[in-house]
């Protein structure tokens, strides 16, 4: 046996488990770390999907939301057509699947209602798209800060626990309305 | 053109590592030829592989190059003992962070991250990889094979392996070992993880690794074997690899399947949403491969039972015939339990109690191989040696881990239990004591090989017994109990009421790891003591 062999053998293991571990519970980078922020007031948003485009038969599709900080946006998704589609949201003027941090999946059966909840906490201009029809259901959602963004939320969003983490709240159910 | 430092920097390096592999492979064929008799250094590479693979062989960084089977199983060896501590240090961390009823230094995505690397590389890297190392450490040996071919496809799918890991590593997943679908869908920190994609392509690495690697087994084992060994007189752990190797091969690729399609819902979401189909879809495609991985997990470890247990008691085994037929059995009735995952899923009262029926059934074969290992024992005198000291502990926890199973395969006990923390005791009771107190206990019993004749440190090992055995029972017993009380499993955080029993498992999991760190250093200590023994192992006795 070589007698390096054990040693390396033991240092590969000890750096391969701690450096891991590391890893492991390193935060992530990226905007997919964001999460959903406390909020003073809700707003419902209703959205219906589209392969054509959001919203499509109604007089305004894809149409640009405005909401402000520290609001519950309530996406109300309601399934349209037999396609299948996703909700997504990234941060910027144009389509970015890798920095997107609401990426949902509407089910293809229509009728079908998706529910995204979300606060923003940073003002700026974000695109909402669909995955699966990137070229024709786009549009953009801008959000300015709120006035009162300094008086302490009345409902706190999740759960504060342990060292200051919230829960995300990224929730959705679907249920069928015919 | 101007001088570039920075290219002239880059070149040379490219250049430096060019002949640092030229050198490593002149190295390593040496040590290859030097491994060789006078006759094998001029026969061709497949008799030349054989004669390799029947040879005791020691513990060596080379094997990452050489492709005959003995190199593969130590490659597979060393790997998955690497899988095993960076999972064990995940499982301490998520311990350790349980101790108080609120997430306390893990967030709970961090906690997910750990739950599911835990997970994934226990069953995949650990449970999965060790057995494959082992049997192809012991199989060319113990069939005295005439041939050894196919080692390039080996040594890819040994790559495949090892990529498949380091992927499960690098995508942070958080969506548990199953990776169900609608969850895995969701590429974020909150949902399946940003690169949980990453994941499902190192399963679907790791998984088409074993598929190949389970028929390379058959082969090796029905068309390369010595023809003076009778199919009826193959040794108890061949057996118990045919029988994982057709389990792999009639179940994995169902689940590869599913993990192709998933990750094809990912760019285009059409197979478990849309109209005609329902995320319970993937449930049932995983689980069919989900149930028989156990055994693929249990199965060789009683393999290795029947084949140790003879040398310690100095009896043959009990009843030959009915080892093989339990096993055979286990192969059978395994495949088709599956549902008894979905039993709260609504898969339908008709189908619950034939899950049920089968899930009960399997207690004849499992209680066949215990009461043969409790004959064996009987019939002879026992030598209590390390070994021996893991396998009885391995009978007691697989007799404790086997009644808590039947439990639940009631469908009404079921609903109470599932998603507990009774069963995360129930199968780490049989993946602690038997699937790893088995692989431990087969590499004490190879030490000498591996180090060329030297002698593991007795109390050392003694102390990584026992604090295995009994960090086992103060971690699973207070989950068992818990559980019962419907202490949710899978969970960053619980309520108050449970705090007694998450912190006696605090206190397990934080000795387990002590124990396997004192492994470690056992190994590491004894490599360096002086050569006393010959480097002959009872495991590959019947070789020589």
């Amino acid at each position: 046996m070589n007698r390096i062999t054990p040693v390396a053998l033991f240092l590969v293991i000890i750096i391969a488990a701690v450096g891991t571990f590391a890893y492991f519970v390193s935060p992530s980078s990226g905007s997919s770390s964001q999460t959903s922020s406390s909020y003073n007031s809700t707003m419902e948003i209703t959205l219906y999907a589209n392969a054509n485009g959001w919203n499509y038969n109604s007089t305004h599709p894809n149409p640009t939301l405005y909401a402000k900080t520290h609001v519950l946006l309530e996406f109300k998704i309601i399934e349209q057509d037999n396609f299948p589609h996703t909700f997504t949201i990234n941060p910027g003027p144009n389509e970015s699947q890798s920095n997107a941090f609401i990426n949902v999946n509407i089910p293809a059966i229509p009728g079908t209602v998706v529910w995204v909840n979300w606060s923003f906490s940073s003002p700026g201009l974000y695109t909402y798209w669909c995955v699966v029809h990137p070229e024709t259901m786009v549009g953009q959602l801008i959000i300015n800060s709120s006035a009162n963004s300094s008086s302490s939320p009345s409902v706190i969003q999740g759960s504060n626990l342990g060292n200051g983490s919230t829960v995300n709240s990224v929730e959705y159910w679907a249920h069928e309305e015919f | 053109m101007n001088f570039s430092f920075e290219l002239a920097i880059f070149g040379s390096t490219i250049a430096v590592l060019i002949i640092m592999g030229f050198l490593l492979y002149f190295f390593v064929q040496d040590y290859r030829k030097s491994l060789l008799s006078k006759e094998m250094e001029t026969a061709p590479k497949e008799q030349a592989n054989a004669y390799l693979s029947r040879i005791r062989r020691e513990l060596s960084f080379s094997a990452f190059i050489m492709d005959d089977s003995k190199s593969i199983g130590i490659r597979y060896l060393i790997t998955s003992l690497a899988f095993f501590f960076i999972a064990g240090l995940a499982g301490v961390g998520m311990r350790i962070s349980l101790w108080y009823p609120n997430p306390s230094y893990l967030t709970p995505i961090q906690y997910n991250i750990l739950l599911t690397e835990h997970g994934t590389l226990m069953l995949y890297g650990w449970a999965t990889g060790s057995i494959l190392g082992l049997g192809y450490y012991l199989l060319p040996s113990l069939l005295k094979i005439k041939k050894d071919s196919l080692g390039v496809l080996n040594s890819i799918m040994y790559w495949f392996f090892a990529v498949g890991g380091l992927l499960l590593i690098f995508s942070k997943s958080t969506a548990s070992w199953y990776f169900y679908y609608p969850l895995t869908d969701q590429l974020t920190q909150a949902g399946g993880g940003q690169f949980s994609f990453a994941a499902l392509i190192g399963v679907l690495f790791i998984l088409t690794a074993t598929c190949v690697a389970s028929i390379i087994f058959l082969k090796m084992i029905f068309l390369d074997r010595d023809e003076k060994i009778r199919i009826s007189s193959m040794s108890l752990f061949v057996w118990s690899i045919v029988a994982t190797a057709i389990l792999i091969i009639s179940s994995a690729p169902i689940s590869m399947i599913a993990d192709g399609m998933v990750i094809y819902d990912l760019i285009n979401p059409i197979y478990f949403t849309g109209a005609n189909s329902t995320a319970l879809g993937y449930a049932i495609m995983f689980w069919f491969w989900g149930h028989p991985i156990v055994y693929v997990a249990v199965i060789p470890a009683f393999g290795l039972i029947y084949e140790l247990l003879p040398k310690y008691v100095g009896k043959p085994v009990y009843s030959y015939s009915s080892g093989v037929i339990a096993l055979l059995l286990l192969m059978i009735f395994s495949g088709t339990v599956w549902g008894h995952h979905l039993f709260n899923s609504g898969l339908g009262t008709l189908w619950d109690m034939i899950f049920s029926t089968t899930s009960f059934i399997v207690a004849i074969p499992s209680a066949i191989t215990v009461f043969n290992w409790i004959a064996t024992i009987w019939s002879g005198k026992v030598k209590l040696t390390l070994p021996m000291m893991f396998i009885l502990n391995a009978i007691v926890d697989f007799i404790i881990g086997g009644v808590t199973g039947v439990m639940q395969s009631d469908v009404g006990v079921n609903a109470l239990i599932h998603g507990t923390y009774w069963v995360t005791a129930h199968f780490h009771f049989i993946l602690l004591g038997v699937t790893t107190g088995m692989a431990f206990a087969a590499i004490y019993v190879l030490f000498p090989t591996f180090t060329g004749g030297r002698r593991y440190n007795s109390a050392m090992g003694k102390l990584h017994f026992y604090l295995t055995a009994g960090g086992t029972y103060v971690m699973t017993i207070p989950w068992a109990l818990g559980g019962f009380e419907g202490m949710p499993r899978r969970v960053a955080g619980y309520f108050g009421i449970f705090q007694s029993y998450q912190d006696a498992a605090a206190i397990g999991g934080v000795i387990l790891g002590i124990g396997q760190l004192i492994f470690l250093i056992n190994f590491v200590y004894s490599a360096y003591k002086p050569v006393t023994i010959s480097n002959d192992n009872i495991l590959e006795e019947a070789s020589s």
